[in-house]
């Protein structure tokens, strides 16, 4: 007993020397590089990005992959570092891999509606992955509202469809995402007003809301960082985590309004009554492929908000999963490693050649 | 006989933040989901997005005033430019298109792979 307690006080010791020691080296080191995977930056314009990232294997599957990103949030969280990276475990395993993610909308860009961002730019991505492989065929895997955005266009477009469409924590019943409703009730948020003042949704109103829905979450991070100051790979992970996730962007003042009013508070998805440039999005008629893979402990698209989506699809060929991990968790970091990254690719696989 | 003491100072701290963010979390999210407090949170807004308005408007004058250009002209000027950056990426497409030999040659690869047995 006596040499467990010292092993126990030599461990505390130990752990409180590194604390300090590393403290004082995370306050003075830079943030993380992330998102390094090799890339050609082949479209770029207004919010959109278009990479096409550099296969690392020389026989590829026929079927390219176009990851879609939601647009609040920066697409690095696929390709965070080597070895917790989405991006490279795809090109590891044979696919080949393009992402559509966004930049911050200029001021110039507060008229971009729901239309653009679907038919325009989602449209336009898909249009130039053909161009570049050649091929007729895409998979669409999004993820939160690059889901959204995926489905919508793949119910736009039915007939040409994607090849398969996968997509992570993506919302279909917008009532059930409680704490977001109640905040935009219309009673008491003027969303034209907003729009109208300021042509975009801040990005740091967009955080403040996200920050809400957990609202103890921030300095509950703050303390596991400073009580796992002595573990390097904590820190890492947290420093990755943490840049990604107040690395929030803002919103084209058009594109929010429409979210707001159609998908909040007319939830026209779940209702099927959405309509982009006029033609409606019509969910049941789409047949390819389908893979909904949610969180079990989601709490920004909780269960309830996302469960819906895979009944309102007409594909016969779907399925839905619910995995351990967080909204984030799914698709990043560790849990994300042992449990998606392998589903998506046993899934995708098969229907990529 | 107890197993050997706890020395980690930050043992009952882990504790009382666990129970502390739980609380925190559940009891938050029950009063910031009542109408009250979106009501109270869409208030400040309205008053900041009120404020930044009037702002908005005495700057514009005050450039105007000096003869300088203001937000509305910069992103006019803005929008000229996107709408020049949409004709060149249309013209580049098109020459791509007629002149395939002219993209960036990295090797090829084969897009025959199979999935594993």
């Amino acid at each position: 007993m006596v040499s467990a307690a010292l092993e126990s006080a030599q461990t505390v010791v130990e752990r409180t020397i590194q604390r300090n020691l590393k403290g004082l080296g995370y306050l003075a080191s830079p943030a993380p590089v992330l998102g390094t995977s090799t890339k050609d930056v082949i479209v770029s314009r207004g919010p959109m990005r278009l990479y096409h990232y550099h296969p690392l294997v020389d026989e590829v599957y026929r079927v390219p992959v176009l990851l879609v990103m939601a647009t609040t949030n920066r697409g690095y969280i696929f390709d965070m570092v080597p070895g917790q990276s989405m991006v490279e475990f795809l090109l590891l395993r044979g696919y080949d891999v393009f992402m559509l993610d966004w930049e911050a909308p200029r001021p110039e860009d507060r008229g971009l509606a729901m239309k653009d961002y679907v038919e325009d730019f989602l449209g336009g991505a898909i249009a130039e992955v053909q161009r570049t492989t050649g091929e007729p065929d895409v998979s669409l895997v999004g993820y939160c509202m690059g889901g959204v955005l995926s489905t919508l266009w793949s119910g736009l477009n039915h007939a040409k469809g994607p090849k398969n469409l996968a997509v992570f924590t993506t919302p279909a019943d917008f009532r059930q995402m409680t704490l977001f409703r109640a905040w935009s009730d219309p009673r008491y948020f003027d969303v034209d007003r907003l729009v109208d003042t300021l042509g975009m949704a801040p990005a740091d109103m967009l955080l403040t809301a996200f920050d809400m829905l957990r609202p103890a979450g921030r300095a509950s991070a703050n303390f596991a960082l400073l009580d796992n100051l002595w573990n390097d790979d904590f820190v890492k992970a947290h420093r990755m985590f943490d840049r990604w996730s107040n690395d929030m962007l803002p919103l084209a003042g058009e594109y929010f309004r429409e979210t707001v009013k159609q998908l909040t508070w007319e939830n026209r998805l779940l209702e099927g009554t959405m309509k982009i440039g006029g033609r409606p999005v019509e969910l049941d008629r789409i047949s390819c492929p389908f893979l909904h893979v949610t969180a079990e402990h989601d709490h920004i698209v909780t269960t309830e908000a996302s469960a819906p989506l895979i009944g309102l699809i007409g594909s016969t060929d779907k399925e839905q999963v619910v995995l351990k991990g967080g909204h984030v968790s799914l698709i990043a970091g560790p849990n994300a490693v042992k449990r998606m990254w392998p589903k998506l690719d046993s899934w995708l696989g098969a229907k990529s050649v | 006989m107890s197993d050997s003491p706890n020395l980690d100072p930050f043992a009952l701290a882990r504790t009382w933040m666990a129970q502390w963010e739980k609380l925190v979390n559940e009891h938050g999210t029950e009063m910031l989901a009542k109408p009250e407090a979106a009501q109270a949170m869409q208030a400040m807004s309205g008053a900041a997005i009120q404020a930044q308005a009037a702002s908005n408007e005495a700057t514009g004058r005050m450039l105007a005033a000096a003869n300088l250009p203001s937000r509305a002209d910069f992103e006019a000027l803005g929008t000229r430019l996107a709408n020049v950056e949409a004709s060149l990426s249309r013209i580049e497409a098109l020459l791509r298109a007629q002149s395939p030999e002219a993209a960036p040659s990295r090797p090829a690869v084969r897009r025959t792979r199979k999935p594993p047995e």
